[in-house]
């Protein structure tokens, strides 16, 4: 082998290197950035109290991002003026919910026509339990004599009065859904107006 | 000792890295729209390639939801569902239904990407029966010969799937209606 040919192979294997390199380091530049933005709750829409809405679900007005967004964390959502979907992944003082942890959830029912509030892991799937307790709804919810809804969650049963308690076991994130269906024009126009439900941690995470 | 670099070399070596970054940013945001572009799409793919008709009415009615369903996130444990998986490319769809549910119910139609094209809840319908023609995107061999009093929906995609949604309060208690009223529904395709 000449020296001139040794120089361009040499070359070319040094170019080829470059260029996976380049393609690698840009494939790992778009998609940790896709999942960084795609993870940030911020840009999901109006936020009062620890709840997020996502105005833009399952709307053909959605952007990029949002059907992204959608698609992962709540796919076939139903659109606005049907259905408005409240997210909370934090107490009303703002700590990570946790599955081990017990906590009250209050507050005047959203109005509409129907609601539920969901629990759920941190993988967006309901967490299994012998009850078959995953939801408390505007059908089934206790009303205290002030109109106020209340519900309890935890791995076990706060035991408060009356109040139903929505079981999550093990050691996980936890979020809850406030699904509010048909809501009243006035909630669906200013979302942000929705008399939030707090989320109060009971003493002690088991 | 070290020799001093020409300026026309340390020219050229600015220029190759200029380049290199400036591919690197240009190829990483192409790959980032990508992504995000493509994961709606890729998601509902999944959901209409294991969404399997059962082979009567193309309808299929999953049992209650509980821990066990794992398929779409966020299931709601208050709704029973039907979903009918459809492709338009051939011949239109035709979509009916007469739910005589106690409470809440819809009929919401998902375009491939997602997207939340068409939605008919209990109210609007009004207690009369659905009867929804739904047309493909692209034009058909044949002009479609619509049925008298139907509603004609222009879905944006071929392919997408309908997801009726019925509350239930208590499933033991209201199971004979709820059931009857998912079952109302049909789905064929219109020749």
């Amino acid at each position: 082998m000449t020296a001139k040919a040794a120089s361009h192979r040499r070359f070319g294997w040094s170019t080829l290197a470059g260029l996976v390199g380049l393609v690698v380091l840009a494939t790992a530049l778009g998609l940790g950035s896709a999942w960084l933005v795609l993870k940030r709750g911020d840009a999901f829409g109006a936020r009062v109290g620890p709840w997020q809405a996502n105005l833009l679900a399952g709307s053909a007005d959605a952007d990029l991002y949002t059907r992204a967004r959608v698609a992962v964390g709540g796919l076939l959502a139903l659109n606005r003026a049907e259905t408005m979907y409240y997210v909370a992944a934090t107490d009303s003082d703002g700590q990570p919910l946790r599955s081990r942890c017990s906590y009250r959830v209050s507050g005047p029912p959203p109005k509409a026509r129907w609601w539920s509030l969901t629990a759920y892991a941190e993988d967006y799937f309901l967490f299994p339990n012998e009850p078959r307790r995953y939801s408390v709804n505007g059908l089934n919810a206790f009303i205290d004599e002030k109109g106020a809804f209340a519900l309890t969650s935890g791995p076990t049963d706060p035991g408060v009065a009356g109040v139903p308690w929505l079981p999550t076991p093990g050691d996980r994130g936890l979020m809850f859904t406030l699904r509010v269906y048909n809501p009243d024009g006035a909630l669906q126009a200013a979302p942000a107006s929705l008399e939030a439900p707090r989320i109060e941690r009971l003493a002690g995470c088991a | 000792m070290t020799q001093a670099q020409s300026p026309a070399l340390v020219s050229s070596r600015r220029r190759q890295w200029a380049w290199r970054i400036g591919a690197t940013l240009t190829l990483a945001a192409a790959v980032h729209l990508l992504a995000v572009w493509a994961l709606p799409r890729v998601i509902m793919g999944r959901v209409l390639s294991a969404a399997q008709p059962e082979k009567t009415s193309g309808v299929f009615l999953p049992p209650m939801t509980d821990a066990s369903q794992r398929r779409i996130v966020m299931p709601s444990p208050d709704l029973l569902y039907a979903t009918c998986a459809f492709d338009v490319s051939k011949t239109p769809l035709r979509i009916r239904a007469d739910p005589k549910a106690p409470r809440y119910w819809s009929i919401a139609l998902y375009a491939d990407n997602s997207d939340n094209f068409f939605v008919i809840n209990d109210r609007e319908a009004a207690g009369k029966p659905i009867d929804i023609v739904l047309i493909g995107p692209k034009a058909y061999a044949q002009a479609p010969v619509l049925p008298a009093g139907a509603r004609v929906i222009d879905a944006p995609s071929t392919r997408g799937l309908l997801l009726m949604r019925v509350l239930v309060a208590d499933y033991a208690t209201e199971k004979s209606a709820v059931e009857a009223a998912r079952a109302s529904l049909n789905c064929d395709a219109l020749r």
